[in-house]
């Protein structure tokens, strides 16, 4: 059977499509799609695709962005708007693949892939699906290989205060490689001490993750060497890293604390 | 990086007006690689053109019973399928064309599966997604059969037979032994006199060249009755040869083009894509394009094989290594391809860059049920050298000796006769391990650093040793439990020298170690790195003093004449004109390259 290419004008007429078939995909940016079809992927053979123009888009409301699912980190790189998600686009590809690839796509990415959606998880997310029902980011991504597939059209995120935000990937071979492990961080701070914080993983489990044993232990701590030092003892606690061509288990286990203290104080 | 040259060492040794080396040469492909038009068997895409995938074994081991494409056959897009019968001549070994070895592999399968990812059915379709389709359609009956990954078990008496062309799971050499020979002087008299011996087992895991550019060809019919082949072939001529063997047709039937390879490093000369993109061609007349994926890479394409090495060394006190024998296992996979010349390539390069006047090697090409093994860079030389390297610096170790030194005393010098009975000459090791240890920080003492190639070979050291040789390990006697030939004899050495019975340590090279001075009885060197600290030994009272370095020995005549044969000869000795057991190239002709 050959790939056929279904092309639909709605993104509600592209949701029942794919929800109506297992051996369909929908295409973001076809960074992912188009290589598994050059590599032989027999496990669908349909593309669908979806011009609806409020997928690319991005809107300010309020303390909120919306960034339409088929957004591509060049858009992003080119926003005033989302100017905290630079170094992140950035992080993503090279040029080429920073054209094509999408704000959606980067959700459903397969590790060790994923480092947009690392950082989405700690700016609040909402996801809108193409119905317009809403899913929290951690429920789409614990879901997101489940049938009936849902097609996002939008997320929400909300726009950080100057210096909560931080984002570190960590890769073999800069600047292109592909994750390590990859850390977002959103760092509120109350009188000198940490309070509401949120640290996501990517590459460090099958999806992006939270990871509330470090959240936790940085409740109420100071931003200083001696004030995260629980939350680094607590860097891969609940985790198993995987093991892949980029690293080991145990070495993704030993770098993780340093790299988290990295990204926590800088340096 | 700057380049620094060492023009004073060898220079009477060549013609040494580099105009290449360490000026900024641009490569030639360079401007075409950047701009992206360097032209790629790929890049030759047809109107029309059909795409050929093959039907793949699962098993490491298995018989095959039967083989169901009807329905596959049926499914949209296929138009043709290749079964081995439509293979005009589908038994090769890529060395027949260098008549060496007996053929024994197919380009497709019809009886019997030897490793995982062994082809046995080839779909061509309109696209290649039609074409994978219809290879998953396809069922075959397989009767899983016990298989052996390991070279050693492989060459047990009851371990199940790999490849029916050598029922003994080894590669016959000389048409004789199930082993590649070398023997040069007496191993066992010089262990007997061995201060120490120390032996080593080293393994080598095989390793896939991982070309960027995947190994594949596209035909297309030509005028006059021929076939065009754009390929990414290493070697065009060598898989032009193969092409014409497996597909019966005359060479100048086949216009073969190279070009830009993406990668190669050897793994693209098995020359498996060329012949199966023709015949695809010839069974439609329509050009086909017969292209690895990247798992097919990985898994089918050729490694450089795996090795396994026992090495066991007769050392004096004072360092000098006397006697050296190698057990090497060559994992060739399930088919020849090229193991059994990268034994030929490594026995010729034995005992490594060092003057030991005993040596003996059996070096096995066996048989197992993995990929089958090729060319990679150095092959057959750099997995022994790993073992040798590894051996020496334990040896080191053992004897107390700074690593550096105790290379530089056993080293070759010019003039010295190697194992395989050719002069050395242009020796470097010397010269190169003192560089090495001075940019290294790595003290060595005085003598060492005066120490030289061209000084303190030949002599006695040219001089080939009575040499101890055997029939053990002729084909077939393994597996049939039988210990072997049993008949050793001597033959006499090339110049005076020692009998066997009167075996004395040869003497070492100019200069010896000398006794040392009371500063250099602390350890001389102490680097950093955890190296063993070792308390330099004095040289033997009874070490002549040095004489006047003699002129390297004349060459040894040349051609070498064959080896007696055993068969029309007594086993007492007989004058020969070139002591040795076998002449180094195989009885077919094929020459070491």
């Amino acid at each position: 059977m050959s790939i056929s290419v279904k092309t639909f004008a709605s993104t509600a007429e592209a949701a029942t499509a794919l929800s109506g078939d297992r051996a369909a995909r929908f295409m973001g940016g076809g960074t992912l799609i188009m290589r598994a079809v050059n590599e032989g992927d027999q496990s669908f053979n349909t593309i669908l695709l979806a011009n609806d123009p409020a997928l690319t888009e991005i809107q300010a409301q309020g303390d909120r962005l919306i960034i339409g699912s088929r957004v591509t980190m060049a858009q992003i790189l080119a926003s005033r708007d989302l100017e905290f998600l630079h170094p992140v686009a950035r992080a993503v590809g090279g040029p080429a693949i920073r054209n094509m690839a999408t704000v959606g796509g980067n959700l459903f990415a397969e590790h060790p892939y994923g480092d947009l959606t690392a950082a989405l998880l700690v700016l609040d997310c909402q996801v809108t699906l193409a119905g317009g029902q809403t899913s929290t980011l951690p429920d789409l991504l614990r879901d997101r290989t489940r049938e009936p597939r849902v097609l996002v059209a939008s997320v929400s995120i909300v726009r950080p205060q100057s210096g909560i935000f931080k984002f570190r990937k960590v890769s073999r071979v800069k600047p292109k490689g592909v994750s390590l492990m990859t850390i977002a961080a959103w760092i509120p701070q109350s009188g000198g001490r940490v309070s509401g914080a949120r640290v996501a993983y990517s590459s460090m489990g099958p999806t992006p993750m939270r990871v509330q044993a470090v959240e936790q232990a940085l409740e109420g701590a100071t931003l200083d060497e001696t004030g995260v030092g629980n939350a680094l003892s607590a860097a891969t606690s609940g985790i198993e890293p995987p093991t892949d061509a980029i690293a080991s288990s145990w070495y993704r286990r030993e770098v993780a604390p340093v790299h988290l203290k990295r990204t926590l104080l800088g340096g | 990086m700057s380049v620094e040259f060492r023009k004073e060492l060898f220079a009477d040794e060549r013609d040494d007006n580099l105009n290449e080396i360490g000026k900024g040469t641009q490569r030639q492909d360079a401007l075409g690689h950047v701009t992206g038009r360097s032209p790629y068997f790929d890049d030759h895409l047809f109107d029309g053109l059909l795409q050929i995938r093959c039907v793949r074994s699962p098993h490491h081991h298995a018989r095959i019973r039967s083989v169901d494409f009807s329905q596959a056959a049926n499914m949209p897009g296929v138009v043709k399928v290749i079964r081995p019968d439509d293979v005009p001549n589908n038994f090769n070994t890529l060395l027949s064309l260098l008549n060496f070895g007996r053929d024994d592999e197919a380009l497709l399968s019809s009886k019997k599966v030897s490793y995982v990812g062994e082809p046995v059915l080839a779909i061509i379709a309109s696209s290649d997604r039609q074409a994978r389709d219809a290879v998953a359609a396809v069922k075959v009956d397989w009767e899983v059969l016990p298989h052996v990954l390991d070279v050693e078990e492989a060459l047990k008496p009851d371990a199940p037979v790999v490849n029916e062309v050598y029922p003994n799971n080894s590669f016959d050499y000389h048409e004789k032994y199930d082993h590649q020979k070398l023997r040069y002087g007496d191993v066992e008299t010089a262990f007997a006199q061995a201060d120490k011996i120390i032996e080593g087992r080293y393994q080598m895991s095989p390793i896939e060249q991982a070309p960027v550019e995947t190994n594949g060809a596209i035909a297309a019919p030509e005028t006059n009755d021929r076939f065009v082949c754009y390929t990414s072939t290493q070697a065009l001529f060598f898989s032009l040869g193969t092409a014409g063997k497996l597909l019966n047709v005359s060479s100048n039937r086949l216009h073969f083009i190279g070009g830009t390879v993406g990668g190669g490093f050897g793994g693209k000369v098995d020359s498996l894509v060329e012949p199966m993109a023709i015949l695809g061609c010839m069974l439609t007349g329509k050009p086909c394009r017969f292209v690895w994926d990247r798992e097919e890479e990985m898994q089918v394409g050729a490694p450089r094989g795996a090795e396994r090495w026992y090495l066991k060394d007769g050392v004096m006190n004072d360092g000098r290594i006397i006697a050296r024998q190698f057990t090497g296992y060559f994992d060739a996979g399930a088919y020849t391809r090229l193991s059994s010349y990268a034994i030929i390539k490594c026995t010729g390069h034995l005992p490594g860059p060092y003057h030991i006047p005993n040596v003996k090697s059996d070096v096995y090409c066996v048989f197992t049920n993995r990929t089958p093994a090729t060319a990679m860079r150095g092959f057959g030389v750099t997995g022994v050298d790993f073992a040798i390297e590894c051996q020496m610096d334990k040896i080191a170790h053992e004897v107390g000796m700074n690593p550096v030194e105790f290379r530089i005393l056993n080293a070759y010098r010019d003039g010295d006769m190697k194992a395989h009975r050719r002069e050395a000459k242009n020796c470097a090791l010397i010269e190169c391990a003192q560089v090495a240890a001075e940019k290294a920080n790595w003290p060595i003492r005085e003598e060492f650093k005066q120490a030289s190639s061209m000084v303190g070979g030949g002599g006695e050291r040219a001089a080939i040793p009575h040499t101890v040789t055997d029939e053990d390990g002729k084909i077939g006697d393994r597996r049939a439990g039988r210990s072997g030939g049993g008949r050793t004899r001597t033959i006499a050495p090339s110049s005076p020298a020692p009998a066997p019975a009167a075996y004395t340590p040869p003497p070492p090279p100019v200069p010896p170690p000398a006794a040392p001075s009371p500063a250099a009885q602390q350890p001389s060197y102490a680097h950093p790195a955890a190296a063993p600290a070792y308390q330099p030994s004095a040289a033997p009272a009874s070490q002549p003093a040095t004489p006047e370095a003699p002129p390297p020995a004349a060459p040894a005549p040349t051609p070498v004449p064959a080896a007696p044969s055993p068969e029309s000869s007594p086993p007492s000795a007989r004058p020969v004109n070139r002591p040795g057991y076998s002449r180094f190239a195989s009885n077919s002709g094929f020459r070491r390259r």
